[in-house]
C-alpha cells in the first residue's frame, strides 16, 4: 500500500509544471480525481446582464485585465499553417507613436469580453395538437423558415411530432438546425467530446484554459447551460489553482472576474495582486464587488476601501491582512527611501 | 451553360407558375428542392427560384427535415402560383396552411393497416 502510496505521489508530481506550489497532504492516499467542481450558472435572480454592461463595471474589467500588448499579439500557431509572414519597417518615433495608436485600437477587437447573462429557460410551446394525425409517419418533421433578414435566436423552427402534436423546437434542436442551414465557421454540429466530462477534467489537469474557453466561445452562445456549466467550472479550476496569469490579457479574464465577483469567490484573486503589489487593480477589483453587490463603503480613499472590504466581507481575512500590511510597509519604506534620495539631491 | 439550383430568377409574366418537388440527390438517395417553375417547363429545366428543401430519409434522430422560405413562399402564392399535392401536405403539416385531406386520409389508413395486423396476430396467439 505505501508503495502504490509512493508511486501515485510522484505519477502526480511529475504531471505538473515546475512553477506550480502544489500542497499535497503526504499522509493521505493521493486522489487523482480533479474534477469536484459544481457547476455554477447565473440564474438570472438577479439578473447579471444589466450589471455586467455598465460602463463602469466595463472599465473595471479592462483595468484587471491587465493589457499587455507583446501577450495580445503575439505569434499564435494554427496547426502547420503560417498566416502572414511578419513585416518589418523602418519607423519615425511619430510613426511609430502612430502605430502603437493603431494597435491600441486593434486591442478592443482583441478583448472583446464575451457576455454575461441568465441562463435561458427551456421552450415547451405547443402550437396545435392534431391527434388525427396519429400514424401519419414514423419520424417526426422538422420545419425552418429561411426567410432572408431573420436572427438565428428569432428564426421559426417547429416539429411536427409522430402523435401530430405542432410545437417549437427545444434549444438543443434549435442550436443544430440554425448550426445546419446558417453554419458559423467552426462550430461543431453535435457538442465536440472534448466538453465531455473525463476529456473536460484532463484538459483541466494540463492546465489548456484558454483552448477550453475559446471553443466554449465559438461553439456555444453565452446563455447556453452547458457554456455557463463548462466555464464556471473552468474558472473555479483557475482560481483555485491561482493560474491567473494564463487568462491576463485575453479576452476571458473580464468574464472571470465577473464571475469571482459575482459569486463572492475574488480572495484569491485579490490576494495575488496585492502580493504583486499591482495597487490600482486592487481598488479595481473591490470597487467591482461593491457594484455588483450594492456595497458601500465609508471611506472614500482607494487603500481604505480596500481594508474595508477585507475586515468585512473577505473570507481569506488573515492572508489579506498580512499581504496588505506586508504591501503597506514596503510602500512606506519606498517613500522614505524616495525623501531620502530627493533631499541628498536637494530637490526638497 | 449550368444553371444555379437556387433559380434563375426569370420568368415570363402571365405564365402558370407552381410550386413543387425537383428530385435531386442520386440513386437510392432522394433529396427534393421546393421551387417555383413554370408549370409547363420539365422537371429538370431552369426553375425561377428555389423556396425550400426535403429530405425525405430521416436522420440519426428520426427526424425528417424541411426548410421553407416563408417569406417568398407567400410572395409566390400571392402572385397566383399553385402548389402540387405532396407540397399543400407539407405546407400544412408545418402549420402555414391547413392540413390537407390527403394528410388525414394516410393516418387514418395506415392507423388501419396497423389494427388489422394487431388483430391477425391475435387469433394466430389464441389457436397455439
Amino acid at each position: 500500500m505505501s508503495v502504490f502510496r509512493h508511486f501515485s505521489r510522484k505519477l502526480v508530481l511529475n504531471t505538473f509544471k515546475s512553477d506550480i506550489k502544489l500542497q499535497i497532504n503526504t499522509h493521505c492516499s493521493v486522489c487523482l480525481r480533479f474534477l469536484s467542481y459544481q457547476p455554477i450558472h447565473y440564474d438570472g435572480k438577479p439578473d447579471p446582464g444589466p450589471v455586467f454592461i455598465k460602463k463602469e463595471v466595463q472599465t473595471l474589467l479592462r483595468t484587471l485585465t491587465r493589457v499587455d500588448l507583446a501577450k495580445v499579439f503575439k505569434k499564435r500557431r494554427f496547426g502547420e499553417t503560417q498566416l502572414q509572414q511578419p513585416v518589418y519597417k523602418f519607423m519615425t518615433d511619430e510613426q511609430l507613436q502612430e502605430a502603437y495608436e493603431e494597435a491600441k485600437k486593434k486591442v478592443d477587437t482583441f478583448l472583446q469580453i464575451p457576455p454575461v447573462v441568465a441562463v435561458r429557460k427551456p421552450k415547451d410551446k405547443v402550437l396545435s395538437k392534431d391527434p388525427a394525425l396519429q400514424g401519419l409517419d414514423t419520424s417526426a418533421f422538422v420545419f425552418t423558415d429561411i426567410s432572408y433578414g431573420v436572427r438565428d435566436s428569432e428564426r421559426m423552427i417547429l416539429v411536427r411530432e409522430t402523435d401530430g402534436t405542432l410545437r417549437e423546437a427545444d434549444w438543443e434542436t434549435r442550436d443544430r438546425i440554425n448550426q445546419l442551414y446558417f453554419p458559423v465557421a467552426q462550430r461543431q454540429i453535435q457538442t465536440p467530446k472534448m466538453f465531455q466530462d473525463s476529456n473536460l477534467e484532463d484538459l483541466l489537469k494540463r492546465g489548456e484554459y484558454n483552448f477550453i474557453l475559446d471553443r466554449a466561445c465559438l461553439q456555444f452562445d453565452p446563455n447556453d447551460p452547458l457554456y455557463q456549466k463548462i466555464v464556471s467550472i473552468t474558472y473555479q479550476c483557475v482560481n483555485d489553482n491561482n493560474h491567473f496569469n494564463e487568462l491576463r490579457s485575453t479576452r476571458h479574464f473580464g468574464s472571470f472576474v465577473f464571475f469571482l465577483a459575482w459569486n463572492k469567490l475574488i480572495d484569491n484573486l485579490l490576494l495575488d495582486i496585492i502580493e504583486s503589489e499591482h495597487i490600482e487593480e486592487a481598488k479595481a477589483l473591490v470597487e467591482l464587488y461593491s457594484h455588483i453587490h450594492q456595497v458601500k463603503y465609508e471611506s472614500k480613499e482607494n487603500l481604505q476601501q480596500i481594508d474595508e472590504y477585507i475586515k468585512n466581507h473577505a473570507s481569506k481575512k488573515a492572508a489579506l491582512e498580512l499581504a496588505f500590511q506586508a504591501y503597506k510597509n514596503a510602500a512606506k519604506r519606498k517613500g522614505e527611501v524616495e525623501e531620502g534620495i530627493k533631499r541628498a539631491h536637494g530637490l526638497s | 451553360m449550368l444553371v444555379p439550383s437556387s433559380g434563375t430568377g426569370q420568368y415570363a409574366a402571365l405564365s402558370a407558375k407552381i410550386i413543387r418537388f425537383v428530385r435531386h440527390g442520386c440513386t437510392n438517395r432522394p433529396f427534393f428542392h421546393i421551387v417555383v417553375a413554370e408549370r409547363r417547363r420539365e422537371q429538370f429545366e431552369p426553375v425561377i427560384e428555389q423556396v425550400g428543401s426535403y429530405d425525405p430519409m430521416p436522420n440519426e434522430r428520426n427526424e425528417k427535415l424541411v426548410s421553407l422560405n416563408l417569406e417568398r413562399i407567400a410572395y409566390w402564392l400571392g402572385n397566383g402560383a399553385d402548389c402540387t399535392k405532396p407540397v399543400q401536405e407539407l405546407l400544412g403539416l408545418s402549420g402555414f396552411l391547413p392540413i390537407h385531406p390527403l394528410s388525414y386520409m394516410a393516418a387514418w389508413k395506415n392507423r388501419q393497416v396497423a389494427e388489422a395486423a394487431v388483430v391477425e396476430e391475435k387469433p394466430e396467439g389464441d389457436h397455439k
